[in-house]
Order: structure tokens, then sequence, then C-alpha cells
């Protein structure tokens, strides 16, 4: 084997300088990149012939005026921001990456991301130039029975995560390098291009820093600094050296060039990479629109129709002839076959009834089982997995753990990288109120038809005496307000492990929360459980009341029966199990059977919880009464029992209002 | 230029010993609540008692005074040492430090503005550079007074990006007001910090992110008195001081080790190691006072703002909310000079631009960093400095919604205004859409959520923001719609307006932005039919007037729709359910986006995704069909 490669390699250094490019690739196709690097210095990196060079320019010319007309035609579109990422994409999709253009979701292909989603247009236009789209589609895209939208979404096969939240690219291709060089080990590159505008998000940084420190040296990210953003010109301007400080001080080697020449371009995407790789580009926004060019005020501007066909003419005319036509080179298949089918868990839980374990440890713990049973299980935290137990999967499968620091933007990019062309099933944790910060990275894997896992721990005022800027009590309100998402609540140790179990099959944004302080074990090892349908876990015949109760308040509740018990007060208790999608159905017929009482009681803030989800599910049934309890304030430190106390949730609370709805409903007759 | 003088060595002795005091606080505080962060706070002692005791300018009998200097302590799990810093300057009570993280004591788990010398609260990581960042520009551009500002933060919380949003938005300003102390412990919570001890790497960062850096030995008191001294004489920079530091320093056998963060010293240790930290104080009677700051800044006029002028529409005129918002804010700012605002390069589209041209010494460009725009509003705001609006598009403030939770815990009076809310801004395609927003900032408890439906409430919407305490929400949309109401209508909060009604209703219609315009061009078309229905503009959704909203449902027979381009979770139609309650015979329909939409025209989509007039018109067919 190794002897094969040293033959590549003297024949490389002899025959190399005499073959084009394209040619050189495929040639030498069988020496692994990385290999192919440790041999070669910038000395004999050579300027690709006149012809591809033109060829490349032609196509960059061609992608500007398709481009505009695109969005001259629909009246939309961001055709400056396009103009100066031309030559890049030429050199991008014709050059340098590795991919089989007929075959979007080949896992062995190069993966890129626009990460300056508004420059869609020029994405399309590659995918016309390569013949896949049709011109008149590109023609037609915005409308609303275009699957060419605004912003780049995976409708279009591809696109792997949708874009157009800026700063966020970066991180999911973080996640895809990441997966290529330590899960699929693999030689597939990944190349994100980002705009100057979005360096300022410092999720931008969160995966620069990431990057380098997991030493992904198959990650390229170019940097269009086109000087100019949406109302301003951007806060570094045209200083490509202080970015390019930048990018090195957080690890990457950084190389400056001007962003319009091929031959640049070319020879810096060929450089071989020992760290990630930063392209800084100078570019000009407009590049090719004579009263655009470096202009303000034509951010997100189309030109008029005289205005464009005379541009266009202009650009056309730049246009040389050249038989030469480019294909993409073939990427090298070694990237191994994965399923992420029908991933089961091989045994039942291991609980006794009444045994004590908080559920955060049983997420873990159950995590980990999974991941026994399926290499392709991953998790990652953010410097919490002490709290959230992930530790235990760490521990069991370190080579399948990542550790993504405090940066939870950062790690929900990620896991959303790791989760895309269903390389991974990933599990990615944290305390659940830190997930805020990735509101919009989530926001965005809904519009990405990701399939990722999240758990989040310490949820509520059972965190106790950290206080309230550790007490997620506003995440279930979140997570309901995204279209794809599942909301697991579980109360007990078995139910963890079933929520656990099921997440890793459910499509869409799978999250999953859980709580600090031990619970009872109260469901039999054997018990089925489903998304959507919830549990009757305490009833009689004599049930006056419905309680609905998840978490740390489905004990409460069950406290609250034992104690109304003993006063003849029979009371139903209902663990929901999932919050999103809710079981409506056994929630009606059970508070109809409690002659329409129903109480829900939550360990969150009122608006968007438990609460609401109920009260949108029995809305327009007749004759029910419902009380809600919640937390109403913001909170403070504290003995979880006392604030309990303090906030109305605990099992005192909870007897009293059914109490008091009785009374209430039997002072009405 | 001066030179700088080597404090004498009964100051340094001081300084020391107030650090060992303050780490015995630290231990006892942390023994007695049983939980809290004694490693963390071990680290820091010494930069505390410099900053304290040494550098900082301030009255220690009355923390808020507008002229003292500023500390935030952005790794807030290190509170017990800021509750000991303050005993030691005398404010608080030495006996009550005991009471750390118990349900009747302010001395919180993180510091929350409960206690007069905390402005902001922390504990979620990351933040409080930013928010010093608003304090230093206040500071610096608005007050232009001389107190500083000095930023404690942890190594852990350097992961998150939004340090690194500060950091380049404190050089771009050129805040030289502001210092940056970095307590690099090496340790982070469940293993060490990426960057270990790599100081260099520190300081290459920071020096690239153009901060004027010092590496420093954490643990001298010196050599911090020397940086920090150096700190001040720097002009147009922000200065970083990177300190070498140790988890737990002091503790014999468990500085610098893996596995104390967040645990405090079990009592069988407690007593030796404070006996070992008392064995180091020299003379533990010597009192230092922290220099008086230089009284050059006025007390916050606290008068109410009033619009000078009423709104200038007339009604039928066409605008949109957005517009609306910018030409509202630029005349707030006409009528007190303590309204300021800032964007995220989002400028030219939410309208915050018409305010920068009126007022461009009160307008802040905060590009592309949502998280460091709402940070630096929150500062802006702290001791009623400034009445800051803070804008951007409505989807985008997901990208701060941990900020914007932290600010509910810091009493923040801080306005945000989302604008391109919906489906309705068309062909951009659901990535700028905001359809999770109203859900976001209702469950923040402190927050009011007004969504104006033309020029004129917008107008009044954004008086009220300014004037009301906790968080504002304003929501705009893109599209133009007519002025439906008179400029001289009164507007309050909690108060909804029925926009149309009659004798004869016989459903009640609940809209609001673009989606209330949409209900009144169903009115007008059921009109023809001889349907009459009542609609209803709610002005805020939180706090929603129940009490119109439940006599409107009364008054046609119990039936009401709502219509919202927002998603159905958590909006305007689960807030009217909220309102509704207990109230029995009410049925209510909810029109709302119930899947990720997709590009197109913005009436092609309200119609696609079922928000339209015309499907509110179907909406009240349906309901006469049942």
């Amino acid at each position: 084997m190794f002897k094969k490669h040293i033959i590549f390699q003297i024949l490389y250094i002899i025959v190399g300088p005499l073959c084009p490019a394209s040619l050189k690739r495929f040639v030498f196709y069988k020496v692994p990149p990385q290999l192919q690097g440790s041999y070669l210095s910038m000395e004999d990196y050579h300027k690709p012939d006149q012809q591809t060079v033109q060829a490349l320019r032609n196509i960059a010319n061609r992608l500007r005026i398709n481009s505009i007309k695109a969005t001259t035609a629909v009246g939309n579109g961001h055709p400056t921001s396009c103009c100066s990422v031309a030559e890049i994409m030429s050199v991008l999709f014709f050059h340098t990456m590795k991919y089989r253009p007929d075959d979007h979701k080949n896992p062995n292909n190069d993966r890129f991301i626009l990460s300056k989603g508004h420059a869609a247009p020029v994405l399309y236009s590659v995918w016309v130039e390569i013949g896949f789209l049709k011109e008149s589609e590109l023609m037609s895209m915005c409308q609303v029975d275009s699957t060419l939208e605004g912003h780049p979404t995976p409708k279009q096969q591809f696109v792997d995560v949708a874009t157009g939240s800026l700063g966020q690219g970066l991180g999911v291709a973080c996640g895809m390098a990441y997966t290529a060089k330590y899960f699929d080990k693999s030689s597939y590159h990944v190349y994100c291009l980002l705009g100057d505008g979005e360096m300022s998000e410092g999720a931008v940084w969160e995966a620069m820093a990431f990057a380098s420190y997991y030493q992904l040296d198959n990650l390229l990210a170019i940097l269009d600094i086109n000087r100019l953003g949406q109302s301003d010109p951007a806060p570094l301007q045209h200083h490509v050296e202080k970015y390019q400080r930048r990018c090195e001080a957080f690890g990457w080697h950084a190389i400056i060039v001007d962003g319009h020449s091929v031959e640049e371009l070319c020879k810096a995407m060929s450089q071989p990479r020992h760290q990630p790789t930063a392209i800084i580009a100078k570019t000009i926004k407009g590049k090719g629109i004579p009263v655009a060019e470096d202009k303000m005020g034509w951010h997100g501007k189309v030109l008029s129709k005289d205005m464009a066909e005379s541009v266009m003419r202009d650009i056309q005319s730049r246009i040389l002839n050249s038989n030469k036509r480019m294909y993409p080179a073939s990427p090298i298949e070694d990237a191994p076959p994965v399923s992420l089918r029908n991933v089961r868990m091989p045994s039942a839980p291991n609980y006794k009834p009444g045994e004590k374990i908080a559920t955060c440890k049983a997420y873990g713990m159950a995590v980990a089982k999974l991941g026994r049973y399926n290499e392709r299980v991953v998790a990652m935290d953010v410097d919490t997995k002490n709290f959230t137990c992930s530790e235990i999967f760490k521990n069991e499968h370190p080579n399948r753990f990542i550790e993504c620091y405090s940066a939870e933007q950062n790690m929900v990019s990620v896991a959303t990288g790791c989760a895309a062309r269903e390389r991974n099933i990933v599990f990615a944790s944290g305390l659940a109120t830190f997930f805020t910060r990735a509101y919009d990275q989530l926001r965005m894997a809904a519009i990405s038809d990701s399939n990722i896992n999240l758990c989040g721990s310490h949820c509520g005022l059972s965190d106790g005496e950290d206080g309230p800027a550790h007490m997620g009590l506003e995440d279930m309100a979140i997570f309901r307000a995204i279209p794809t998402a599942t909301i697991f609540y579980p109360s007990d140790a078995v139910s963890t492990e079933k929520a656990v179990e099921l997440a890793a099959n459910t499509k869409g944004v799978c999250y999953v929360r859980t709580t600090r302080p031990e619970t009872a074990i109260i469901y039999n090892s054997n018990e089925d459980f489903h998304v959507g349908q919830a549990k009757v876990v305490c009833q009689s015949k004599e049930d006056q009341v419905t309680v609905i109760g998840a978490g740390m308040t489905l004990h409460e509740a069950l406290a609250a029966a034992e104690q109304l018990k003993k006063e003849r007060i029979h009371i139903r208790v209902i663990d929901p199990f999932t919050i999103k999608p809710l079981d409506a159905k056994t929630i009606i017929d059970h508070v109809r059977s409690t002659r329409g009482r129903v109480i829900t009681v939550e360990d969150h803030y009122y608006e968007g919880g438990l609460g609401e989800a109920v009260c949108s599910a029995i809305v327009n049934e007749p004759g029910f009464t419902f009380q809600r309890l919640a937390v109403a304030h913001v909170p403070r430190s504290g003995k979880m029992s006392d604030l309990f106390k303090i906030y109305g949730i605990d099992r005192d609370s909870i007897a009293q209002l059914v109490r008091k709805m009785l009374s209430s409903s039997a002072n009405a007759k | 230029m001066e030179f700088y003088h080597k404090p004498d060595e009964k100051t340094l002795q001081a300084l020391k010993d107030i650090a060992n005091k303050l780490r015995i606080h630290s231990i006892k505080e942390t023994c007695a609540s049983n939980s809290g962060h004694p490693t963390s706070c071990c680290s820091a002692a010494e930069l505390m008692s410099v900053l304290f005791f040494h550098t900082m300018r301030y009255k220690a009998n009355d923390p808020r005074n507008p002229s003292n200097d500023r500390f935030i302590l952005s790794k807030g799990h290190a509170a017990p040492i800021l509750y000991a810093a303050w005993a030691e300057a005398g404010f608080i009570k030495e006996s009550e430090l005991l009471n750390l993280r118990k349900i009747d004591s302010d001395l919180e788990g993180h510091p929350t503005p409960k206690l007069a010398f905390v402005d902001v609260a922390t504990g979620s990581l990351g933040q409080g550079l930013g928010a010093a960042c608003g304090m230093a520009y206040t500071g610096k551009y608005f007050d232009k007074a001389s107190y500083r500002v000095y930023c404690m933060m942890g190594d852990g919380e350097c992961s998150e990006g939004s340090v690194w949003e500060a950091m380049a938005f404190a050089s771009y300003y050129k805040l030289d007001n502001l210092v940056a102390i970095l307590d690099v412990n090496r340790l982070g919570q469940s293993e060490a910090a990426p960057l270990q001890h790599n100081m260099d790497t520190y300081k290459e960062r920071c020096k690239a992110f153009g901060f004027n850096t010092y590496v420093v030995d954490g643990h001298d008191v010196e050599e911090l008195c020397k940086a920090l001294w150096h700190a001040e004489q720097t002009k147009g920079k922000p200065t970083a001081i990177v300190a070498k530091t140790f988890k737990g320093k002091g503790l014999k056998g468990i500085e610098d080790q893996d596995n104390w963060h967040g645990k405090p010293m079990p009592k069988d240790r407690a007593e030796e190691l404070i006996n070992d930290l008392l064995s180091q104080i020299q003379s533990p009677n010597k009192p230092l006072h922290p220099q008086l700051p230089n009284e050059d800044v006025a007390l916050a006029d606290l008068t109410p703002i009033r619009l000078l002028t009423a709104p200038e529409y007339k009604i039928g005129d066409k605008m949109s909310t957005r517009k609306a918002y910018g030409v509202a804010l630029k005349k707030m700012g006409d009528a007190s000079p303590r309204v300021v605002a800032m964007d995220g390069d989002t400028k030219n589209s939410t309208f915050s631009d018409i305010f920068k041209k009126a007022h461009p010494d009160r307008f802040i460009e905060c590009f592309i960093a949502e998280q460091n725009m709402v940070s630096v509003a929150i500062g802006c705001a702290t001791r009623d400095r400034t009445v800051s609006f803070a804008s951007a598009f409505a989807a985008f403030f997901a990208r701060a919604y941990d900020h914007i939770r932290m600010a509910a815990i810091s009493q923040s009076n801080v306005n945000l205004v989302g604008s391109h809310c919906g489906v309705s801004i068309g062909e951009d395609g659901p990535s700028q859409m905001a359809l999770e927003d109203l859900a976001m900032f209702r469950a923040i408890p402190t927050c009011t959520v007004f969504y104006p439906s033309d020029g004129v409430s917008t107008e009044r919407a954004v008086e009220l923001a300014a004037n009301t305490k906790g968080i504002c929400f304003i929501r705009t949309s893109r599209p133009d719609t007519a002025v439906i109401y008179d400029a001289g209508e009164k507007f309050e909060v909690g108060k909804a307006k029925v926009v149309r009604q009659s004798d004869k209703d016989q459903v009640t219609i609940i809209g609001a932005g673009v989606t209330l315009h949409e209900a009144l061009a169903a009115h007008d078309q059921l009109a023809k039919e001889g349907v009459n229905i009542r609609v209803i503009d709610p002005f805020t959704i939180k706090p929603l007037d129940a009490s119109t909203i439940v006599a409107s449902a009364r008054a046609t027979g119990g039936k009401v729709i709502t219509v919202e381009d927002h998603y159905k979770d958590g909006g305007l139609g689960e807030a009217v359910l909220s309102a509704l309650g207990e109230e029995p015979g009410i049925v209510v329909h909810r029109l709302a986006v119930s899947c990720v939409p997709r590009s197109g025209k913005p009436q092609e989509l309200l119609d696609m995704f079922g928000i339209s007039a015309k499907s509110i018109v179907a909406a009240v067919r349906r309901t006469f069909a049942n």
C-alpha cells in the first residue's frame, strides 16, 4: 500500500506539471488528498492552463449573467452579493470540489454550504451551468410554485442545510467535517462560503475555535470580503489583513487572495492543508455591474430590465470563445455505508418500580445504551456533560462524543452538520435554558428538515439554588413553536429510555426535557410508549378532577392524589409523555369522565408550555372547567421544595386547587 | 504622560490580605449554603481585591451612583466573591454572607439586580462583556463622563461567540474606558477549557480583535495594579487583562485540580483551609478604601417622554408599520435626548435609519451581531442612563433569546423592535420570516408585547414602550397597510380596540398587523352578503385585553376566530385561549401558520397558509355550517 503511494507520488512529480489539473485529479485520484498534501509544497503548484483559466472566467461571467437575469425577472434578490462570488463559485464547483453532479446526496461528494444564503441565485446558476436545473426554472425562482426559494432550502437536493440566517453555515460545516474526519474517516472535504457581514456573528467564531481545536484540515472556509453590508460597510471594510489576523489567532491557516482572480483562487484552494484553511478573498460587491460596483445602496436591489440587459451584454462580451467544457472531478468513494433506520434498544429498561433516579441520569444511560447497538449514534455537549449525564455516553463511547465547550449555538450547528445526509443519529445536550442561546439555529434546523435530537436538563425551578439564570422556564414555549419538533417530557427513567429510543427514530427536531432531582420509577419496564400517547397514571371510578403534570409536577400530582385520597377526594393523573404532539384524545376522554374538570401543573412559565398546549387541545369542548398552575414570575434562588411552594406548583397547591374547583362547582349547583 | 508608581509595600500587602479574606468569605458562604463555586472565586481573589480596593472609583455606600465605575461579573457563578467584596467594602454585613442562596436572601446563586451593586444579572455565560460595552459606550459617547467599566470573565465563557461579538464592537468603537479581565484558570465545568493555560493564544485573539492586551500573573497584586494602571492610560483602544490564574488558588490539594467545579469545600476540610489562609494574612485590620469617583454625571431624568406632536397620518394613508416605527422613534428622539437607538445592519429595512439621520450621535450600528446588540441595549439602559430601542428583523431576535431571557432577570427596561414578521414578507423565504417571536416574547415574564396594525398605533406603541417598565417588544410588518385610526386616538397597554362592530355581529375576529387588515377585508366582503362580523385589534398581545375580548365573544354568540401571521403555538391564538380561560360556551377557531412556509408573493402566501381574508371568510362560513 505504502509503496503504491510512493510510486504515484513520483509519477505525480514528474508528470504532474505536464497535465491539466482536472486530468491530474483523475490520474491521481487514488492518492488520498491528505497524502498528496504532505508531499506537495507550494513550488509544486502550477497554474491551470490558460484554456482552463479562461473557461473558469467564462463560467463566472455566466453565473453573473444568470444571477442578474433571474433577480431582474422575479424582481427580487441580491444580485450584487452574487457578483462578488462569481469567480469563487466557478473555481469551487468546476475546479476544486469533487462530486457527482448527478447524485447530490452521494456520501462521498465534497460538501458545499452557502453560508451567505442571500447569494442563492448564484448557487442556482451553478446548477444551471452544470445542467441540473433549467434556465427557465431559475427565471421563476422565489415564486410560490418554485422549489428555488429566496434563500437555499433542502427542497433542492443540492442543499444540505437551509441558510439565510447569517453566521450559521460554518458551524454546520464543522459538523460535516468532523463527521468526515472522525466518524466516516473518509476523504471528502467541506467547503463553506461566508460573507464579510456575517463575520460579526459570534457563532462564526465559535465555529472557528471548534474547527482548529479539532484540527479539521478537511474544512475550507472562503470569506467573501466584498466590503459592503446591508446598510453600511462591514466594520472591517477591505482590511483583509485584519481578517487574516483574526483567523490565524483562532488557529486557522489564512490566505489572502484577489477573489476575482481565477488563478489566485485555484492556487490557494490547491494548497495542502494541515489545519482548517480560510481563503480571505478580497472582492467587489456588484463586480461586473458598473453602476453598483463597490457602491452603497445596492444591497438586495435588483437591476431594472434595461439596465440588466445592457450589463448582461457587457458581461457577455467578456466571455471569450473557449471550447473547453469543465466537469467536476469525481470523488473518492471511501465513505462507509450507513443505516440509521429502525434503531432499537435491544432490551427493555432495567429499572424497578419505586427505584429513585433522575431523568437526566436516565437520559445519559439510555443514549449510552443506544450507542452500544448502533455505531452511528453520536453525542455532544457544552461542557455540562456531568450535569446532563451525557458523560455516561462519553465514558462508554469516547470516540463518538464531541465536547463543544460553552458554545451552544455552535453545538446545535455541529449537531445539524453531523446529522446531514443521514450520516449520524445525533444527541446534543445542555442545560434546558441554554438552548435559548441557539434558538435561531433551532429555527433554521426546522427549515433544514434536520433530524437532530436535543436534551435539555435542569429544567424549571427544580434547579433550585443556582437561581433563575440556570432555570429552563421557557424551553417548552420555544420548542413548541418549532413546526417540526417533537417534545418528550418523560417523568421517570423508564419513559426517559423510551423517549430516547423514540427520538432516535423520529424525524424532525426532537427535544427531551429532563430534570435534576431523583424521582421514583412509575412505569413497568415493558410499558409501551408512543409519540403522542399519554399515560393515565392514577385513576379510579370516583375521580372528580383530572390533573395533568409532567416531570417533577407529575410526581407532585401523584403526591397530591395521595393526600386528597385521605379526604376521599379522588383525582385522575395524566402523564402526557409528549407535549408536542399532545394526546388530545386521551386528555379529552378522561377530562369528560371527571365532569370536565381539569388542572395542568407545570414547572415552566404560563406562556407556551403544557398549560397552553392542553388549552389548545381542549378549547372547544363544551362544559370543561380548566385551571392552570405554572410559574408566573421570574423566580429566585432557594431550595426546590420552597420554590415549588412559593410559585404554587407543589402538591399542596394542587390539592388546594382541586378542593377549590370542587367547592365552586358544588356552589354552582 | 504620567508614570506608573508602584503601590507601597503596605498597600500591596493589604491587597494580598483582602484577597485571602475574600477567599475565606467565599468558602464560608458556600459551606453555609452547601452549594456554589468556591474554586471559581479563589482564582479571582487577587483580581477582585485590586479592582475593588485599588483601581475602581466608586462610592461604597451608594453602589448605583451614576458616577461610579461599573463592574460586571460576567462569570456569574463566582457570585460569592462579589458579595464578599461588597462586604469588605462595607455595603453588606459580613453575617449576611452566610445567607447565600437562601430563599429569603437577595444573595442569589448568581448575581441579580435585587442587589444595588448589580446592574445586570449574570449566570448565563458570555453575556457580561456585551452589557459592559453598552455601559462603556454610554459613558464615553452619551454621558461623556469619566467613569470606567470593568468586566470580569471566565476562560470557559470565551468559547461563547457573543464574547467575540462584544470584543469586535469594543474595538470598533474605541471604548478605551472598558477593561475586560479574563480569569484564565484553565478548568471548565466538566473538563479543562479548550485553550487551557495557553496564554499566547488568548493574547493573540484579543489583539486580533483590537484590544490593548496584557498577559499577567493573576495572583500577583502588583502586576495587576500596574496593568490596570496602564489600561487607564491607553487611549483609543479597550484593554484586555489576560490573567493566568489557578482554579481553587490557595486551597491546598484542590488548587488546579479537576472535579472541583461548583463544589463547596467538604465540611471537615473547610476549617483547615480557612486557617491556612488566615495564617497568610499579615495585617487583618488594615482597611483599604476605594477611591471616590469624579462626580461628572447628572442623575438620570426620569420624567416620562411624550411625543411632542400627535401622529401625522390620515385614515386611509398607506404605509408599513416598520416605517411608522422609524418615524415614531425619530419623534421620540426629538422629544428627549435620552432616547437612543441601535440596529444590526438592517436599519434600512427596520427604518431605524430615520432616527439615525435625525440623531446620528444617538444611533449605534451594532452590525450583524444580534446577541451583542441586545446586550449593548441592556447596558445602555442600566441605571436609567438612556431609553434604548434596538431593532432588527423579528426572526433574528431568536438569536438573542438567551440575552432577552436574562434581560428579564436583570429587570431591564430595554425596548426591542422586530420587523419583517410572518409570511407576509414574501419572497425572501422562511429563514427571514419571524413566526415564533410572539411565543418567545410572551414567555418572558416582564415583557409587554405590542403588535400595532397601522401608523398611528405604531407611533403610540413606541411612545408607550419608552415609558413602560420591563422589556417591550414591538412587532412590525413589511407590507404597506392603510391607516385605520384617527391621529387623536388614545392607546393604552392592555387595551384592545374594537375596529368594526354592529348590533348584529355574529362572529368576533381577532387579528393583528397584516391579519387585522385581512379581517377588515373579510368584514367588507361578508357585509355585502349581509353577514356582520366584529373585528378586534388587541394592540398588545401581552398583556391581552381579556375583558374586551370576552365581552365581544359574548356579544357574538360565543363565536371567536383568531388569525395570526405566526405559528399556531404560543402566539395570538393561544394568548386568546388563555384569556378566555374558564369562560363557558365560547368556541374559538384559530387560523395560523401550521408548517414551515416558503418563498412566494405575500398575498399568495397569506392564502396558502390560510390567514388571508379568503380564509377568514371561509372560516366564518364554517362557523355557521356547524
